[in-house]
């Protein structure tokens, strides 16, 4: 199966994530912060190695990067950890429901309000309607660096300095923007949620929380961190703060060798070449009847959201399953979005390939949507 | 020989600590923190000249706990 799905999860992985893991798993079985024998010290060596990495990366601390299971844990841990009672929080309309949901919990069982900021024409507009929806309660800005649905990149540095000048943190969403676009904390946002697993080339179930330091947020999660053991208090330490629990050291050790990988390729060829496949595969279906592209103006990270006609998006996605090739439609867990585009029924067919895809590859997917149109 | 501990406020710092000093040629190893009543588990950095150490630790903005002497 030709895998078109990378926003899910990337795949392949490159084999050096694959002999990492293996080798965790055999060589680094400790529990890493948590004693102080040779076999956990060894594993936290490994874990820090690649906090280091990761922190490299997006310009920040290597005390500033948490580990977490994916980036819908650091959202949830950023947005629920920033918020205050009595306050609000303003989100894009092109939120994934990792975004959306907790901010909807929080209102739903805290009465933290949220305000949607309209994605405009261009970036003047979307950041006017952020600007207008900022006020004195306002605990938090969340915003993704590009869509999920879409690939649409988001103004982040020029939100970022507007929300700097209305003192409230900017937490962004990296999933589709980590690995591909420069992010960095500081620049780029307070705090940036990262998957492991899409852009950084990770195991399945990695994610990162990484700050500038400026905004910490309050735990959603306590537990074990390793250390200040006698007291009830949660430390308030980072990145321990936030790493309750065993960390999944196989995971970590497996991301660190994605993060080596993308600083090899750089993030820049690879979004180059992603790019470069969204184009050819609309180049060959723009003729075709009934085939209709979404936010196909802006820039945009290498993903292409479709539809043919008025065929369900999911049904055309089990029928390009069905020939081999691997897109999601539906919704793509985006609700907000797909309000905002209008295809909340129908959903999208969305492509999003890899490092790893071809145009041979995109020239036999053209073929069969062809054929299916 | 006295055994000269920098206590530490996590495991992260304490890496991050060895890392730099380390790569300035302040030798320096990680060691899990003696059990002191109250104080729970944790690590440290065992150095040999402990005023040059923590001057370079402010410096660095690394935070540390304490200097034991065992």
């Amino acid at each position: 199966m030709i895998n078109f799905d990378n926003s899910a999860a990337s795949f392949p992985k490159p084999a050096s994530v694959s002999k990492a893991v293996y080798e965790a798993v055999s060589r680094f079985g400790g529990n890493p912060g948590r004693s102080g024998h040779k076999l956990s010290a060894a594993a936290a060596q490994k874990v820090f190695e690649v906090r280091s990495a990761a922190a490299e990366m997006f310009g920040a601390q290597v005390e500033n990067v948490a580990f977490t299971l994916n980036c819908t844990y650091a959202l949830n841990m950023a947005i629920k950890g920033l918020a205050k009672s009595g306050g609000n929080l303003v989100i894009s309309d092109h939120e994934h429901n990792a975004v959306a949901r907790p901010v909807y919990k929080l209102w739903k069982s805290r009465g933290i309000g949220f305000s949607v900021a309209a994605t405009g024409e261009n970036d003047d507009e979307t950041l006017s309607n952020f600007d207008k929806l900022i006020n004195e309660k306002t605990c938090a800005v969340v915003c993704t660096a590009a869509s999920n649905v879409t690939g649409r990149i988001m103004p982040l540095k020029r939100l970022k300095k507007l929300c700097e000048s209305r003192g409230v943190p900017l937490i962004a969403d990296g999933a589709q923007g980590c690995g591909v676009l420069d992010l960095k904390v500081g620049a780029d946002a307070d705090i940036i949620c990262a998957s492991g697993h899409k852009g950084l080339y990770g195991p399945c179930a990695t994610g990162l929380f990484i700050t500038n330091g400026k905004y910490t947020p309050d735990t959603i999660i306590e537990g074990g961190t390793g250390a200040t053991s006698a007291q009830l208090e949660q430390t308030g330490q980072l990145p321990e703060m936030l790493e309750s629990g065993t960390l999944n050291t196989c995971a970590i050790i497996g991301l660190g060798e994605g993060i080596r990988f993308v600083k090899k390729q750089t993030p820049q060829r690879i979004l180059a070449h992603e790019r470069a496949l969204c184009r050819q595969l609309e180049r060959e279906l723009e003729n075709v009847r009934g085939v209709v592209f979404y936010e196909r103006e802006y820039e945009r990270v290498g993903v292409t959201a479709f539809n043919i006609g008025a065929m369900h998006s999911e049904e055309v996605a089990q029928k390009l399953a069905d020939k081999g090739f691997a897109l999601r439609g539906g919704l793509q867990c985006a609700a907000v979005t797909h309000t905002a585009l209008k295809t909340k029924e129908q959903g999208v067919v969305r492509f999003s390939p890899s490092v790893f895809n071809t145009p041979q590859q995109v020239a036999a997917l053209a073929r069969t949507v062809r054929n299916l149109a | 020989m006295k055994k000269i501990l920098i206590t530490m406020t996590s495991v992260t710092y304490a890496m991050k600590a060895k890392k730099l000093l380390n790569a300035m040629g302040i030798y320096c190893e990680i060691e899990r923190t003696p059990k002191i009543k109250g104080s729970g588990c944790g690590y440290s950095i065992r150095v040999k000249d402990p005023a040059a150490v923590t001057a370079r630790l402010d410096k660095l903005g690394i935070p540390y706990k304490s200097v034991l002497e065992l």
